[in-house]
């Protein structure tokens, strides 16, 4: 288990968790390098379909934030 | 008179009564000088963590 | 400062930075490696920052500076760390002060605050007890960006606290010492505010106590907050000045005695206290102001007058914010914009003289092409390239499809490779690009002007951000950072595969402004658009101009209101530009910002206005209530029947003999839970004027909270000085009111006292409630949105308090909330100035970032049209497609939302297509 590397999609608004995310980065916060971001205009913009297709892409976690 | 006006505002201040005259004026034609004494814009505002009521993040 | 009003030559002197902001690309890496530590000012000093920094990591410009008090090069001539690691050159420690002469129109000072330091005051030991701290440290402690990374932890040993209490007026509403003796109009607030985030980060064994004297929640929204602080959170209120703090030995720990409102010394132990400063004017502002020939008030603010909330006593200079009087945040907002709008009204003539215009470049119609991709990646210095393999990632890009072009640059942001990327745009014939740098918030807008540059349309673009959540996060894990690169890639070109130009909207602007609503407010806004040269049409219910101040005596500041009024009056009236439309109402509206089309009708007839937008100041009325036998007793009289009889010089106000105010009726009760703002002033001022006229008269104010906010509390003083006497009741303990005989006999219980009160009165006046109209027609005309008391909801209840989510519909006056005659005149003057930004512009012209529909597969649900906060989607009215939605583009705001409720999958959002976003999930 320790050595599993989770896969996880995430969707984050433009205007807060995406902006959270950058502002990580610049107080240079580390987390583990498992999540790859698609950026959406605002959380309202996520579809179940989204989540679903995620899923079915092989995501082990879809993380929305808005 | 009308010929010796000038377009343009000297605002001092860029907290958030400071940057929001900036702003109104600069959409509507006008030159604006905004000035601050800090390295930043923002003010005391940008201090806050959040603000009632909604309890939104001030920044 | 020199000239006049129009014409002023200012000399201000600029400050090194020692940094150029041309160059330095915010990385950090001088800070990093500076060996100087200095007290953070921007985190109260409870942690350090480096000589070099910035003020905060979301600073605006994002560019560090040199504090050359600190710095060691600058005192001991050597160090330059920062210098030897600035990856991109942008130190320079030649940088010199510079003087510069502005040639200015107007001058608008917002020069804020600063808070109250308690440390001279002996009450508080502040300085010398560790966990005494004040609010702002305490907004600091509980920042994520702040020194505990917001957990809420003491000074002294960083222990969580247990128990926190907070003492409010720290500096306020005290005649002693350094203190103020005016109300600093926030701290209840923010006190409550932060109680209640202390618990909610803290979980639920945190303590909150607030010590207050009265808890001023005058603002909108406030007493809800309040009331669900005490009921909700189990915040502890405790009306009591507490006399000393007193430490526990070496504890930490911290007592507080204080008198209980049953009389009994009490003694609480707190782990932790935070003091409620207030605002002050710095030194240096006052001296600004004696340098610019500025008066101030007697608490050091700038004066200003009722009828000119922003003004100052120089012609054209301006001012808003906290210099302006203490204020909260969504108040400095609104004079801010009334600041814009008088000096705006001062240099109309010279509108447009000093902008500048962007010159426009022919599109090439190369989008709808099959994609020729273009990548750009960014070393960022060493900040990417650093632990990202750079060059791996541009090789792995160049394998994708329909990529014609890749390359690495050190810096992707420099002009120089703007310039290369608008040449290879041309020479390579590309047609979608990607970059992957740092993040699209703060360059995507640079980029797309570069493609715009090379004749490219700018939303064939998309930027991944390899930087600030990747290389800047995965420090130690260089491989993985380089995969994570590689697939943020591979999903941006997926996406940008699929994207095609976008259009952007334009409309042309309607000119003129329909105002709705004739009180002071409605006719400051008409003033402020007539007087930049716009025509207005202002719609007035009644037979007469003037709205709720017809019915009012004097201002808090004792100026006369009717005979300011008539002059404003007059003044509307005789403008050529203002259209006055008496007896009128709106009967029918259409069309949307830039081209509403509204018909008006006056007595039966009917005529149509179009209009680029709309100001509502359609005010509010005064409750007429049931109780203290009001209708039944005619001593028993509201704040504006008493304010008629000083209008008519009553003559039997001068034989009263006793008057009693009894205040909050209608207001914070249950079924009107707000307070109405302007009541405690209004009793009070009116008390005294009594006292004036008939000095022997006894006069008692029964009041649940004296809510005198700013230097209004001056009259407060003044009133208890004057004997005026004050008793306080509560929501439970309301006084009685009844006939005895020929007596009308007020009882209240006095807590002080420990009994009742018996009053003989001669006169009762009653501050009755501030109820809206709640004008749903108008409501649904706009498609604007109404709270539960009633009144109109703003965009946002800091950042735009004077406009509708809904473009073109502006707000001001008591039709947002109640409000005294200087904040509904300033905030209808806002209201013009946030409507000239849209009559300013030609046309306006809107993101491409849009909704639309396929009709072919919309099912007519009406989803979309019910959930979308702008009115974007409506029914279309005729053609093949009726009774189908459309979507505005100009309304549209590009959320997305009505696209992920659309059932039938008939929706979709232009540069977020189902298909991109779906691309890149698939690429993962």
């Amino acid at each position: 288990m320790s050595d599993w590397e989770p896969k996880i999609t995430a969707f984050l608004c433009n205007w807060c968790s995406y902006g959270a995310a950058d502002l990580a980065g610049v107080s240079r916060l580390q987390y583990p390098p498992y999540f790859r971001v698609i950026r959406v205009p605002c959380s309202a913009r996520i579809s179940p379909k989204f989540i679903l297709s995620a899923f079915r892409h092989g995501a082990d976690g879809v993380w929305v934030s808005g | 008179m009308s010929e010796h006006v000038k377009g343009s505002v000297l605002v001092v201040g860029g907290g958030i009564a400071g940057m929001q005259s900036a702003l109104d004026l600069a959409d509507s034609g006008y030159y604006v000088y905004l000035l601050e004494q800090s390295s930043a814009i923002g003010g005391a505002m940008a201090q806050l963590d959040k603000t009632f009521p909604t309890n939104d993040c001030a920044m | 400062m020199s000239g006049k009003p129009g014409n002023f030559s200012a000399e201000i002197l600029k400050r090194p930075r020692f940094v150029d902001v041309e160059k330095c690309i915010a990385c950090g890496a001088c800070a990093e490696k500076c060996p100087k530590k200095v007290d953070d000012a921007y985190n109260q000093n409870l942690i350090k920052r480096k000589a070099i920094y910035v003020e905060y990591p979301q600073a605006v410009p994002l560019k560090y500076a040199i504090d050359k008090d600190h710095c060691i090069f600058f005192e001991k001539g050597k160090c330059r760390a920062c210098e030897k690691f600035c990856p991109s050159k942008a130190i320079n420690f030649d940088d010199k002060e510079e003087h510069l002469n502005l040639k200015v129109g107007a001058v608008i000072l917002a020069p804020g605050f600063r808070a109250y330091n308690p440390a001279g005051d002996d009450t508080f030991k502040y300085g010398r007890l560790p966990n005494v701290v004040t609010s702002m440290e305490f907004e600091r402690i509980l920042s994520a960006t702040g020194p505990s990374q917001g957990h809420i932890r003491r000074p002294s040993d960083q222990k969580s606290p247990k128990k926190i209490a907070w003492l409010q007026c720290v500096g306020s509403r005290d005649v002693h010492r350094a203190a103020h003796g005016y109300c600093s109009s926030v701290c209840c607030m923010y006190a409550v505010k932060e109680a209640v985030i202390a618990k909610e980060h803290a979980g639920g064994d945190l303590d909150c106590a607030i010590f207050y004297m009265d808890m001023r929640s005058h603002g909108k929204d406030f007493e809800r907050y309040y009331n669900d602080a005490k009921e909700k959170h189990g915040i502890r209120f405790i009306r009591s000045r507490v006399p000393t703090i007193e430490p526990v030995d070496d504890t930490g720990d911290l007592i507080l005695p204080h008198v209980n409102e049953a009389g009994e010394v009490e003694e609480e132990r707190f782990d932790m206290v935070v003091l409620s400063v207030g605002m002050e004017t710095t030194p240096e502002v006052a001296r600004l102001a004696r340098n610019l020939d500025i008066d101030l008030t007697e608490g050091r603010f700038c004066r200003t007058d009722t009828f000119h909330p922003v003004r100052s006593s120089r012609p054209g200079v301006f001012v808003c914010g906290a210099f302006q009087g203490t204020k909260d945040i969504p108040q400095s907002v609104i004079e801010a914009s009334s600041a814009a709008a008088e000096a705006e009204v001062l240099l109309s003539a010279a509108r447009n003289t000093e902008t500048r215009r962007k010159k426009e470049i022919l599109e090439r119609r190369e989008g709808n092409k099959t994609p020729r991709i273009g990548v750009f990646v960014c070393h960022c210095g060493i900040n990417i390239g650093g632990v990202v393999d750079v060059p791996a990632v541009r090789d792995y890009a160049a394998t994708l499809p329909f990529v014609e072009f890749v390359t690495d640059n050190l810096f992707t942001c420099s002009t120089d490779t703007q310039d290369t990327i608008s040449r290879v745009i041309r020479e390579k014939a590309l047609n979608r690009i990607v970059v992957a740098a740092c993040t699209p918030k703060t360059h995507e807008p640079l980029f797309q002007e570069t493609l715009v540059s090379a004749g490219l349309n700018r939303y064939v673009f998309e930027m991944t951000n390899i930087r600030n959540q990747d290389s800047w996060v995965h420090k130690d894990a260089p491989d993985k950072a380089t995969e994570k690169a590689k697939d943020l890639v591979r999903m941006a070109v997926a996406k940008a595969a699929l994207m095609s130009p976008l259009e952007e909207a334009e409309v042309d602007v309607n000119r003129r402004a329909v105002v709705v609503g004739g009180g002071v407010s409605g006719m400051a806004a008409s003033k402020a658009l007539s007087g930049q040269g716009y025509q207005v049409t202002l719609v007035e219910r009644e037979a007469t101009l003037g709205g709720q101040a017809l019915n009012l005596f004097r201002t808090w500041r004792g100026e006369d209101i009717q005979e300011n009024l008539a002059a404003m009056v007059k003044s509307v009236e005789s403008d050529p530009l203002i259209d006055v439309c008496l007896n009128t109402e709106l009967g029918q509206v259409e069309g949307f910002v830039g081209n509403f089309k509204t018909t008006l009708t006056c007595k039966g007839q009917e005529h149509v206005v179009d209009h680029g937008v709309t100001i509502l100041a359609t005010g509010a009325k005064e409750f007429k209530p049931e109780e203290y036998l009001y209708g039944k007793d005619p001593r028993v009289v509201t704040h504006l029947e008493l304010d008629r009889k000083f209008m008519n010089h009553d003559q039997g106000l001068k034989s009263v003999k006793a008057a009693v105010f009894i205040q909050c009726v209608g207001s914070r009760e249950p079924q009107r839970p707000y307070c109405s703002r302007v009541c405690c002033t209004h009793a009070i001022e009116s008390a005294l004027y009594l006292k004036k006229i008939n000095p022997d008269a006894e006069i008692f104010v029964l009041n649940r909270e004296i809510r005198t906010y700013g230097e209004r509390e001056y009259l407060y003083r003044e009133a208890r000085l004057a004997g005026i006497v004050f008793i306080r009741f509560s929501l439970e303990t309301k006084p009685k009111v009844f006939v005895d005989g020929a007596d009308l006999k007020v009882e209240v219980p006095d807590a002080a006292l420990g009994h009742s009160v018996g009053i003989k009165a001669d006169l009762l006046a009653l501050a009755t409630a501030i109820v809206p109209y709640k004008d749903e027609k108008l409501a649904r005309f706009f498609k604007v949105p109404m709270n539960e008391d009633g009144f109109f909801v703003e965009a946002h209840a800091k950042l735009g308090p004077s406009e509708f989510a809904s473009d073109g519909v502006f707000l001001c006056g008591m039709a947002h909330y109640p409000k005294p005659i200087d904040e509904a005149l300033a905030q209808g003057q806002a209201a013009a100035s946030r409507a000239v930004t849209l009559l300013s512009r030609e046309k306006i012209r809107v993101s491409g970032t849009v909704a639309y529909v396929n009709p072919a597969v919309c099912s007519s649900c009406g989803v979309c049209v019910e959930v979308c906060p702008y009115s974007a989607p409506s029914f279309i009215e005729k053609g093949p497609f009726s009774g189908k939605a459309e979507i505005n583009p100009v309304l549209c705001k590009g959320c997305g939302l009505c696209v992920s409720s659309c059932r039938s999958g008939a929706l979709n959002l232009k540069g977020f297509e189902e298909g991109q976003i779906m691309a890149m999930i698939n690429e993962v």
